[in-house]
């Protein structure tokens, strides 16, 4: 039992069959994936690509085909496991009879939290997301915005030590986004594991330090977000510069984006094939505009991993 | 232990509030009400040296004397015999959709995602259930008790049986309504089954008629094997009017009753397992 990683599955696995088992489905397929403990970690793919199978049966909501999955080290059917798991479903149906406040306090006493902690907590969270003048108002008068917000609130109630959020800001405003993302961010701070399954991919490029990429029920791809996306080489970026100069640095870059606004624009693959060129330009009077490292965005990694595109190369 | 029994009221308390959010909920707590009222305000019962003088319904008012005793024998087999078939059918109606409804998909994998057992959810949903149907039935029983008893002096204990054997009848139903809403997820269905072995349970209770009219032995056999593999709502119903006027009870009474339970037991422990292995 290792508690070190807060998710740690080893081929795990969910085969569907269609009816009469005329076909068989792998969903997820001999999936093995480690999140520390303490990481904020996304969870990417395409529609159909397991994600969501993957949490169900993290949640013991489906039950694994082959292949084991601990959370925390327990293995994730056991209920004990669950404890620590705060947990916010996608499309979430919270029933319309409860207040918001008569919510909070179901899912807290279904997580253990005693009464008198129900009803210190129950207050805070509510004003944290922002729903302190709705605690006593029916789910069912809250517009989309505020059911995710409340749901949050659920998902804290007690005090979690993993987060497992599928897209926590759909349906969200830009405003209600950014106090979501500070929410998550302070919790962060706090110790708490978050695992965020989005479609928002500069969501989760803003806020996660590790991703995996599933495709097909596969993992396609892991890893900091920090190295994925992280280009080789630098770009060097000048104008006023005479031809046979241009010429000349285009003989040792890897590449020279099309020219705009009369910016002439070069990459090199090394650091000293840069200092020479700024050399080259600066002994031709001609004015440097900026040198930087190349990068990718995490949109460029996952269209490249799922599609093929250009970009860096797929690698589980 | 202490956090098991917060959670199964937790679960009770969210089914109170899923139940009352209902309205037939609602018509079926005014109908009992409404029945109660009828007995406090409508029936009129003068005694005179502890018999009764007159019994006024509507304003109309008996020419003989009828011995109170008697009169509570029969409105409580009355009300029995409505517990029964009405308020049984009722309570099938009203409760059918409160299974399928827990596992709506977005509720359902939240609830699981809860440190709780799928059998301590799904049994907590039933208790609420019967909890519900309980108060309703206690609310219509022990009220006309009590009103019965202040108007005539009789406080026949008898009675009060009738809320055991509806709440137990109940209890049965209940396992079936649970099993057909973990299966197939149908408020339809869930109701539709229950009402339907109710309303088969007199036919097949005929079993000395039917032997007569069957022909086969293997037909005999196998109308046997129905009537006593199937819940006996009828036996129990005939069962509780009996017990309520004092009259001795039917024979092979218990064996009906064992039966009956066995069959509950036996559908709710099959939606437990059914539960228990299935995919959200």
């Amino acid at each position: 039992m290792n508690d070190d990683y807060a998710i740690e599955t080893e081929g795990l696995t969910k085969v569907y069959w269609t009816a009469f088992r005329r076909r068989e489905i792998r969903a997820v397929d001999a999936l093995s994936l480690r999140v520390q403990r303490g990481a904020t970690f996304g969870l990417l793919g395409p529609n159909g690509a397991g994600k969501t199978t993957f949490i169900k049966m993290l949640l013991s909501a489906a039950r694994p085909t082959a292949g084991s999955a601990r959370i925390f080290g327990r293995p994730c059917l056991q209920p004990e496991a669950r404890r620590s798991v705060g947990y916010l479903p996608e499309n979430h149906r919270f029933p319309t009879y409860q207040t918001g406040a008569g919510m909070l306090d179901c899912y807290a006493a279904l997580s253990g939290v005693t009464g008198l902690e129900r009803r210190k907590r129950i207050p805070e969270l509510l004003e944290l997301v922002g729903l302190k003048e709705w605690g006593d108002v029916r789910l069912g008068k809250y517009s989309k915005g505020m059911l995710q917000r409340v749901g949050l609130a659920q998902a804290l109630i007690h005090r979690p030590q993993l987060l497992m959020l599928d897209e926590p800001s759909d349906g969200v405003d830009p405003v209600g986004r950014i106090r979501i993302r500070e929410i998550l961010q302070n919790l962060e701070r706090q110790g708490v594991t978050i695992f965020i399954n989005s479609h928002l991919l500069g969501e989760v490029e803003l806020f996660c330090r590790d991703v995996a990429i599933l495709h097909k029920g596969r993992l396609a791809l892991t890893g900091a977000v920090k190295d994925l996306t992280s280009g080789q080489g630098y770009e060097l970026s000048a104008k006023s510069v005479p031809e046979s100069l241009q010429a000349e640095l285009l003989k040792s870059a890897i590449s020279s984006p099309a020219p705009a606004n009369g910016t002439f624009k070069v990459r090199f693959d090394t650091r000293e094939a840069a200092n020479q060129a700024i050399d080259q330009l600066r002994l031709a009077h001609c004015e440097i505009e900026s040198l930087a490292a190349n990068t990718s965005t995490l949109e460029a990694v996952f269209l490249a991993t799922v599609e093929g595109r250009n970009g860096k190369a797929a690698k589980p | 232990m202490k956090t098991n029994a917060a959670v199964t009221v937790a679960l009770v308390k969210d089914t109170f509030r899923e139940a009352l959010a209902r309205k037939v909920f609602w018509g079926f707590y005014g109908l009992s009400t409404l029945c109660i009222l009828f007995f406090l305000f409508i029936l009129k019962i003068d005694l005179v040296a502890g018999a009764m003088a007159t019994v006024s319904l509507f304003g109309k008012t008996t020419d003989q004397g009828i011995d109170p005793a008697e009169l509570v024998r029969v409105v409580c087999g009355g009300i029995a015999v409505f517990l029964y078939t009405w308020g049984l059918a009722l309570a099938v109606f009203a409760s059918g959709s409160l299974v399928p409804s827990l596992l709506e998909p977005g509720r359902i994998e939240l609830l699981l995602s809860k440190p709780l057992s799928r059998t301590h959810l799904l049994l907590g949903r039933y208790l609420g259930i019967l909890l519900v149907v309980a108060a309703n039935i206690v609310w219509l029983v022990v009220g006309l008790w009590v009103i019965l008893g202040i108007k005539t002096g009789i406080w026949d204990p008898a009675f009060l049986v009738a809320c055991a054997s509806a709440l137990f009848i109940f209890a049965v139903m209940l396992g079936l309504i649970t099993l057909l809403g973990v299966l197939w997820e149908s408020a339809a269905l869930s109701v539709m089954v229950p009402v339907a072995l109710m309303l088969l349970s007199p036919i097949l209770a005929q079993e000395k008629t039917a032997a007569r009219l069957l022909s086969s032995e293997w037909s005999r056999q196998l109308y046997r094997g129905i009537y006593h593999v199937l819940p006996k709502v009828y036996d129990l119903g005939h069962m509780t009017l009996q017990f309520v006027r004092r009259q001795p009870a039917p024979e092979g009474a218990w064996l009906a009753v064992a039966s009956t339970a066995l069959f509950g037991c036996v559908m709710l422990a099959g939606g437990l397992w059914v539960f228990s292995r299935r995919d959200f």
